[in-house]
Formats: C-alpha cells, sequence, structure tokens
C-alpha cells in the first residue's frame, strides 16, 4: 500500500508489451486494474484513447426515449436482467463502471488499491458525495452492500463474483439423500471498514478480477437502510430521479435539481423508458415516427430494416455474448456423454452463424471463451463429423436415431433461428431435434432446468468470470448441472493465476474439458446492435447493454 | 320485462358461477404450482410451504374457492405476479385504455356497417351491392396481424403520417388511436355489413315492403320505416358478439401497436403465467360476455314485439 507509486506488477507488464508476451490491450486492462489512472495507462500501453472529446458543444435539455421492456424493480442486488439495472443506474450507481471500451473505471470510488499479493483491495470511496435523502455518502453503505451480497440469505448472484470472500460452512441441515448441506458465508475479516471513506478487501485468493466483479451490473449501490424494495424508497447517489415506474409500460427519471449530482451535471432533463412489448415491428414503427430515439437492443434481423430509416445510425459493439445450445446432464438422455457428442459433432457451428445470425458475429468453439476474453487460448478447429456422431449414436443404444427436444424463447428471431438451424444440422446423424418456441416468460421459468434448452448469455470480460458463474459445481446460474471437481480445481488455479501468459495455460485445460465434455453447443459470438436517431450525440452502444447517459445529449 | 330482466340476471349469475369454478380449480388446485409462480423458479421448498401456510392454502378446496370468491366479489383480486401491485390497480386502468379504443372502434364501425349493409341490401345484385360486398368480403378476409402491417407500411413508414405506436405515454392522443382503429374497423365492418344485408334483403323481398312500395310511399320511408327496424334483428346478435370480440380480440392490435390496453395485459398474464391476473381477465370478459347477451335479449325485445319471453 504505497502512496503515488505504481503496483510492482505494473513494471513487469510494461516489460511483457516490450517484450512483445503482453498485447497492449491486455496491458491497458491490467494496468487500470492495479489502479493506474485510464489516461497515464492509455500513453503507457501506446494505444490511442477512443474517447475523444467530440467536436460538437452539448447543449443541455430534452428527453431521451428510450424502448426497452420496463420490468419490476424490488431488490438491485437479485436482477437477472440488465433492463431493471438499466432504469435503477441513473439513480443507484457502481462503486466501478464499465466503459464502452471494457475497462473498468472508479465511480463511486476515487480509486482502489491492491497489495503486492492481490489479496488485500483497498477500495478508497469519494468523499462529498450526498445521497438524495441528504445523508453522507460512507463506507457504511459500502459495507452494508458487501453484507447484503455475501448473506446466502440474499441470493444475489453477487456471492459467486466475489466467492473469494466467502467460506464453505456446514449448515448442520441435511440434504435429501443424507449428505450434510453446506452454504458459504462471508469469511472472518473479509471486509472491513478502516475509516469513513476507505474499506479493505482481504481475499482469500488473490484475484485481479475485483474492480471488474464490482462493476457487474447486479452491484449497484444501495443506501444503508434499504428495506427490500427499491420502488417504495428510490434513494440513490445518481444524477436522476425515479419520477414515475409502470412495469411493463413505462419509467420516468427527472435530472435531479442543479447541483444536487457528485459529478459533471448531465445534459438530459429526462430519461424515459417506454416499454413497446416483444413485437419488433412496433419497435421499427416507434422509430419510423420519431417515437423513440434509442432502443436496448436491436436483434440482428432487423439490422437491415433499421438501415432503411433514413433519421436512424445503426451502433455495433462486438461482444462475448452468446447463445448456448446448453444440456442439462442430470437428465436423460444428456447424463449419457456420447449422446451429447453425438450432438456437438452433428453441428457446423460456421454454418449456424451465417444461417441462424446472418453472419452478424464470429465462430464460437464449444467451450464459452471468447477471443476478447485475455486469457483466451486457441484450440484445434472444431470438424463436423456426421459418421462418428451416429457411431456414438448407436452406441448409446439409439441405433435407429433419437427424438430429442430444445426450447427457446420466440423473441428474438435469432435464437428459435439458431435452433432450427441446428436441427436441420443435426437431422442428418439421425437426430430428430423438435424446436419448442416458448414466449419468454415461460422459458425462462424452466431455463435452468430444461433438459436442452437455447439460452442467450450476455457479454462479460474475462472468461473465468464466465466459467465461475456457469459451470462451476454448484454455481448459481449453472443451467447445465455440470459438476466436475477436476475442472472446478483448475477453475480455481486460473482465477488465482495473474500472469495472462500463465492462466491461458490453465485455460487450454478449461476450455478442452468444457468441449470435450460437449455440455453446450455454442454455435457463435454475437456483434450486438443498437439504434439511435441522428440527433442523439455522445451515445455508444454498450457492449453489455449498459446505459450510461450522463454524457449524452440532444441536438434540438 | 322486469321478470326476463330478472330471469336473464340469474342466468348470468349462474354462468359466472360455473366459470369461476372452472377457472379457480384450473389455476389454483395444485396449490405447489401457484407458490412457485408466485415466488419462481429458484425458491426452496421451505419458503414455498410458508408461503401457503401463510396465505391459507393449505384448507380444504371448496373453503378456499369461497374465501377467493368472497374478495373477488369484494374487488380484491390478489396481487400480481408480474408487475407485484394489486391486480385491481392495473386492471381497470387497462379495461379503461380498451374501451376507449372499443368506443371510437365502434363509433366508426357500426354506422359504417349498417349504412354499407342496408344500401346493399335494398337492391340485392345492384353494381353498388356487388361493389360494396367485394370491398366487405376483401377487408373482412385481411387478418389484423396482415393489415397492422400494411398500414403501418403505408401511414407511418411511407407517407409519414400517423405515429406507428400508441402507448399514450405523453397524456392521451387521439391520433394515436387511428391506426388501431382502422385496423379493427376494417377487419370488423364487412363481417356486420354483410349480415345486415342478408337481413336487409330478406326482409325487402317480403309481402309487406311489396305493399308499402305498391302503396305509393316514398322508398326513403319504406326503408326507413318499415324495412330497417325489421332488417336489424339480426345483425343486433352480431354487434352484440363484437363487444366480446373487442375486448379480448384486440390481443393481436394491441400488441402491434404497443397499446397498453385489457388485451395487451391479458396476453402478458398468460405468458407469464401470472394466475392472480389471469383470474381477473378472465372473470371481466366473461362477465362483459354475459353482460352484452343480458343487453342483446333486451335489445331483441325491443326490436321485435314477438319476442317478449312472456
Amino acid at each position: 500500500m504505497k502512496d503515488n507509486k505504481n503496483h510492482p506488477y505494473i513494471s513487469e507488464l510494461k516489460e511483457g508489451v516490450d517484450k512483445g508476451q503482453l498485447s497492449r490491450r491486455e496491458f491497458l486492462r491490467k494496468s487500470v486494474l492495479l489502479g493506474m489512472s485510464i489516461p497515464v495507462a492509455y500513453a503507457m500501453s501506446g494505444l490511442a484513447m477512443s474517447e475523444m472529446a467530440s467536436a460538437a458543444t452539448p447543449t443541455r435539455g430534452g428527453n431521451l426515449r428510450v424502448s426497452m421492456r420496463v420490468k419490476e424493480i424490488t431488490d438491485p442486488a437479485l436482477f437477472e436482467w440488465s433492463e431493471p439495472t438499466n432504469v435503477c443506474r441513473h439513480i443507484i450507481e457502481p462503486l466501478v463502471q464499465n466503459g464502452s471500451d471494457g475497462l473498468a473505471r472508479p465511480h463511486l470510488l476515487e480509486k482502489w488499491e491492491a497489495s503486492d499479493d492481490l489479496k488485500t483491495w483497498t477500495l478508497h470511496l469519494r468523499k462529498s458525495i450526498k445521497w438524495s435523502n441528504g445523508d453522507d455518502f460512507n463506507a457504511d453503505d459500502v459495507i452494508f452492500n458487501f453484507n447484503r451480497w455475501l448473506d446466502p440469505a440474499t441470493g444475489s448472484s453477487m456471492q459467486s463474483q466475489l466467492v473469494m470472500l466467502t467460506e464453505e460452512i456446514d449448515t448442520g441441515a441435511k440434504n435429501d439423500d443424507g449428505t450434510p448441506q453446506k452454504s458459504r458465508v462471508a469469511s472472518q475479516g473479509a471486509v472491513t471498514r478502516v475509516d469513513e471513506h476507505t474499506v479493505r478487501l482481504q481475499l482469500n485468493t488473490p484475484n485481479i478480477a475485483i474492480p471488474e466483479a464490482l462493476a457487474t451490473y447486479t452491484a449497484l449501490i444501495l443506501h444503508r437502510d434499504f428495506k427490500g424494495n427499491f420502488q417504495n424508497n428510490p434513494v440513490g447517489t445518481g444524477a436522476y430521479s425515479l419520477s414515475t415506474i409502470k412495469t411493463g409500460v413505462t419509467a420516468v427519471l427527472k435530472r435531479r435539481t442543479e447541483g444536487a449530482y457528485w459529478g459533471d451535471a448531465p445534459y438530459l432533463d429526462q430519461i424515459t423508458y417506454v416499454d413497446l412489448g416483444d413485437d419488433p415491428s412496433a419497435e421499427l414503427a416507434a422509430f419510423a415516427s420519431d417515437q423513440i430515439d434509442y432502443n436496448y437492443e436491436t436483434s440482428s434481423d432487423q439490422v437491415e430494416a433499421i438501415n432503411a430509416i433514413p433519421h436512424v445510425t445503426l451502433l455495433k459493439a462486438a461482444t462475448a455474448g452468446t447463445g448456448l445450445a446448453r444440456m442439462n446432464v442430470t437428465q436423460k438422455p444428456f447424463d449419457d456423454i456420447r449422446v451429447r457428442r453425438a450432438l456437438t459433432l452433428a453441428v457446423d457451428n460456421e454454418k449456424v452463424l451465417q444461417v441462424g445470425l446472418q453472419g452478424l458475429g464470429s465462430v464460437a468453439e464449444n467451450h464459452h471463451v471468447s477471443p476478447m476474453h485475455p486469457e483466451y487460448a486457441p484450440l484445434p478447429k472444431l470438424k463436423r463429423d456426421i459418421k462418428k456422431a451416429k457411431q456414438l449414436l448407436a452406441e448409446a443404444g439409439y441405433p435407429d436415431g433419437i427424438d430429442l427436444r430444445i426450447d427457446c424463447v420466440a423473441s428474438p428471431a435469432w435464437e428459435s433461428n439458431t435452433c432450427l438451424v441446428i436441427a436441420d444440422q443435426v437431422r442428418e446423424a439421425g437426430i430428430r431435434l423438435k424446436v419448442n418456441i416458448m414466449p419468454g416468460g415461460a422459458y425462462w421459468d424452466v431455463w435452468s432446468s430444461t433438459p436442452f434448452g437455447l439460452t442467450n448469455w450476455a457479454h462479460r470480460p474475462l472468461g473465468i468470470q464466465v466459467m465461475n458463474l456457469a459451470y462451476r459445481s454448484g454455481g448459481p446460474w449453472n443451467e447445465t448441472g455440470y459438476a466436475n471437481p477436476v475442472f472446478d480445481k483448475l477453475l480455481d488455479q486460473a482465477s488465482a493465476t495473474l500472469d495472462v501468459g500463465e492462466r491461458r495455460k490453465v485455460m487450454v485445460k478449461l476450455e478442452k474439458i468444457l468441449q470435450d465434455d460437449a455440455i453446450i453447443i455454442q454455435p457463435f459470438w454475437m456483434n450486438s446492435y443498437g439504434a439511435a436517431n441522428k440527433r442523439v450525440q455522445g451515445l455508444t452502444h454498450h457492449l453489455m447493454h449498459e446505459h450510461q447517459f450522463n454524457k449524452v445529449w440532444i441536438v434540438s | 320485462m322486469i321478470r326476463l330482466i330478472t330471469r336473464r340476471v340469474g342466468v348470468m349469475i349462474l354462468t359466472m358461477l360455473v366459470v369461476s369454478i372452472i377457472l379457480f380449480l384450473a389455476l389454483e388446485l395444485n396449490i405447489d404450482s401457484v407458490a412457485t409462480k408466485v415466488l419462481g423458479p429458484y425458491s426452496s421448498d421451505e419458503q414455498r410451504q410458508l408461503w401457503l401456510e401463510a396465505n391459507g392454502y393449505n384448507r380444504p378446496v371448496f373453503e378456499r374457492y369461497f374465501s377467493w370468491a368472497g374478495s373477488f366479489i369484494m374487488g380484491d383480486f390478489g396481487e400480481s405476479i408480474r408487475f407485484r401491485v394489486p391486480v385491481a390497480d392495473i386492471l381497470w386502468d387497462r379495461l379503461g385504455n380498451t374501451l376507449i379504443l372499443a368506443a371510437v372502434t365502434f363509433g366508426i364501425m357500426i354506422p359504417l356497417s349498417i349504412l354499407l349493409g342496408v344500401l346493399s341490401g335494398m337492391k340485392e345484385g345492384s353494381l353498388m351491392d356487388r361493389i360494396i360486398s367485394l370491398i366487405c368480403i376483401i377487408t373482412t378476409s385481411i387478418p389484423e396481424f396482415a393489415s397492422a402491417v400494411f398500414l403501418s407500411a403505408i401511414f407511418v413508414f411511407s407517407l409519414k403520417l400517423l405515429p406507428g405506436t400508441s402507448t399514450m405515454l405523453t397524456g392521451f392522443d387521439p391520433v394515436q388511436l387511428i391506426l388501431p382503429a382502422m385496423v379493427l374497423v376494417g377487419y370488423g365492418f364487412g363481417y356486420v355489413a354483410r349480415m345486415t344485408r342478408a337481413s336487409m334483403a330478406e326482409v325487402m323481398s317480403t309481402h309487406y315492403i311489396r305493399t308499402a312500395v305498391l302503396k305509393g310511399l316514398p322508398y326513403r320511408q319504406v326503408i326507413t320505416r318499415h324495412a330497417l327496424r325489421n332488417a336489424l334483428i339480426a345483425p343486433f346478435t352480431i354487434i352484440m358478439l363484437q363487444v366480446n370480440w373487442l375486448l379480448s380480440g384486440v390481443i393481436v392490435v394491441e400488441f402491434a401497436f404497443a397499446y397498453k390496453g385489457f388485451g395487451a395485459l391479458l396476453l402478458e398474464a398468460s405468458l407469464n403465467s401470472d394466475v392472480y391476473l389471469i383470474e381477473a381477465c378472465t372473470m371481466v370478459a366473461v362477465c362483459a360476455a354475459v353482460l352484452t347477451q343480458l343487453i342483446a335479449d333486451i335489445g331483441y325485445s325491443y326490436l321485435n314485439p314477438r319476442i317478449r319471453f312472456s
């Protein structure tokens, strides 16, 4: 903990760049995570800063109308969607915010510091931030939120993001099969208050991704008096206040009074979220007749239609977001690895990308680690092998083929299209796959339990983040029921390995295990598209669908 | 007349009772599934049991039905699972929106279709009859989801005359009603017009009309005074049935134009297995159906003295 001094690891990183072992982008990301300020990091990396000041002068005022599903808002720590976070993000704020370049930036924090062993993290809170009810924002608020996240009773997905702050305990109760029931709680002294504006985190294992975990969309900081329903008492530090919310209809945010916000005053007077339902043509019509200015997402099959509206521009971001045709290994017949392998062998991912997604993305390799992730390691290219697939099916006891069903949602259309292409592909191997297109709500009731389903996964900055969420035994979003102690152990190792080259060596093994165990067909990585009226300035379509409108303005 | 109304009201109540029992058994007989829907798929067994106990779900099913029906009559429909507010808070709002749309649609559709039906039924086989019949058949055979797209393509995308969605966010805006009403009128008027035409044509061929014409009454008077009242009995049933259609059949139109009405609410409730909202919406729809039938019966006896149910 030395003030005004760079973390010792940064010089090592710089050396890596000079020797050509580390990419400039990776250097940038890591040095920022280690507490270096962003302009300095950009300068040292030799990369140009993309967020250049715009030539146009921003004007104040206006109402930004955004088309997005307006979902109910109760407890921000329990959000499972980016949509309710977006409504809240301008009212309550995160400690750390992901920029549109994917870099984590301190937000409610002034800065963070990591110890040399990366096990002690010190969070320095910004001073003189006031809550909208007049209270001072301080360490008690932050500790209150950490305690909620780590408490198993809350049930927040933040617990697994911050698993290095927790330990496993025996609850004393027994599971149905007689084994002792385990639970995770905050480890002793994991989160401590240093002073009014400083909080210290003590990790069990070294981890570099703490700032990124604190930028997750479930990590908005609530007031220390939060009572379980945000709508009832929407106290926040943000630049806007909640004016109206009607689930399924609209949410209106109004700018707080002049000078009430701690940061630069935003330009927009009002942000209005409009729920236009699930019909993409309603959104198109609303753009055409100038009823909305921006949307949450334009699905790939709408790209051409958006391009045809003259006063609207298409915004694009490459992402590590994806669609997984995932199999639940605890359910028949997917408990048989031969059936799963037959499925993955029968699918040509490139073809699914071209037909299901109109080629608006890049090919993936059935292991959920993207070339965008710093620790990505390339594996040999996947090959479609119908003969082998048939042979495996026969060995599994299905010499005459097998009847299967895959569940997916109706909207956006690429999800069902993808399933239809997969069904088309596997038919050649004797797999008769029925595509069961369900309404969104009905699918999300079964997403974690259905034997075979297509789930849409959002972008996350690190490969290990995804693996901890989705493939660790008993992980909160482990929808495949996958439980592999060898995998878990390697994942622990990868999460604690700082050197990206070293981490990649472990990652190769993890990727290979996932690919070989054939629990997911992952055909592609998707580009994310949004559309905006050309009047809207200063807007970047965020690769994680985060709405950050503090610097957005509307040309009148 | 009073006897008729009391009898009809009796039947009405009986119908609603039967529907409510079926509805209740279909949605709430399996209490575990109710608890899962309310608490979400990630809730633990223990949480579900606690919830069931706290909400009186461990009582016998008939006891539960009576307490449910009781609170229903008092206007307490329970709390919506999806919206997390009392059902009554959203239901009346949405119903009001749909009634506005329905009123506008009716206000245009009924006069238009009766006028066209009478004009074309007056002289069966005339050029006017053929033209009107052709238009009616074409418009009625285009489903709403198709005409919604066609009309949007013309008035929103090409001519840029009308707003593409009807969310009414900034307050009530009559311009936003034009497109949805157009689609509904287009789909509905041909049907009523054709029924009126058939009925009118039948009346026009009766002896008393021939007598009226032969005794030298002006043609206009023959139509308005003698033919019309009798010709309207059959279309009246159809018109009354259209009220039901407008209430729950507008789902497609409300979905296409993002109009926040009763149909869209029913759709959202069904898609999200929102038990209490489905119950309330269904009962409202049934109530509207039996009410319109009551009005239809009263209307009959006014239009046709032979039907007096004495």
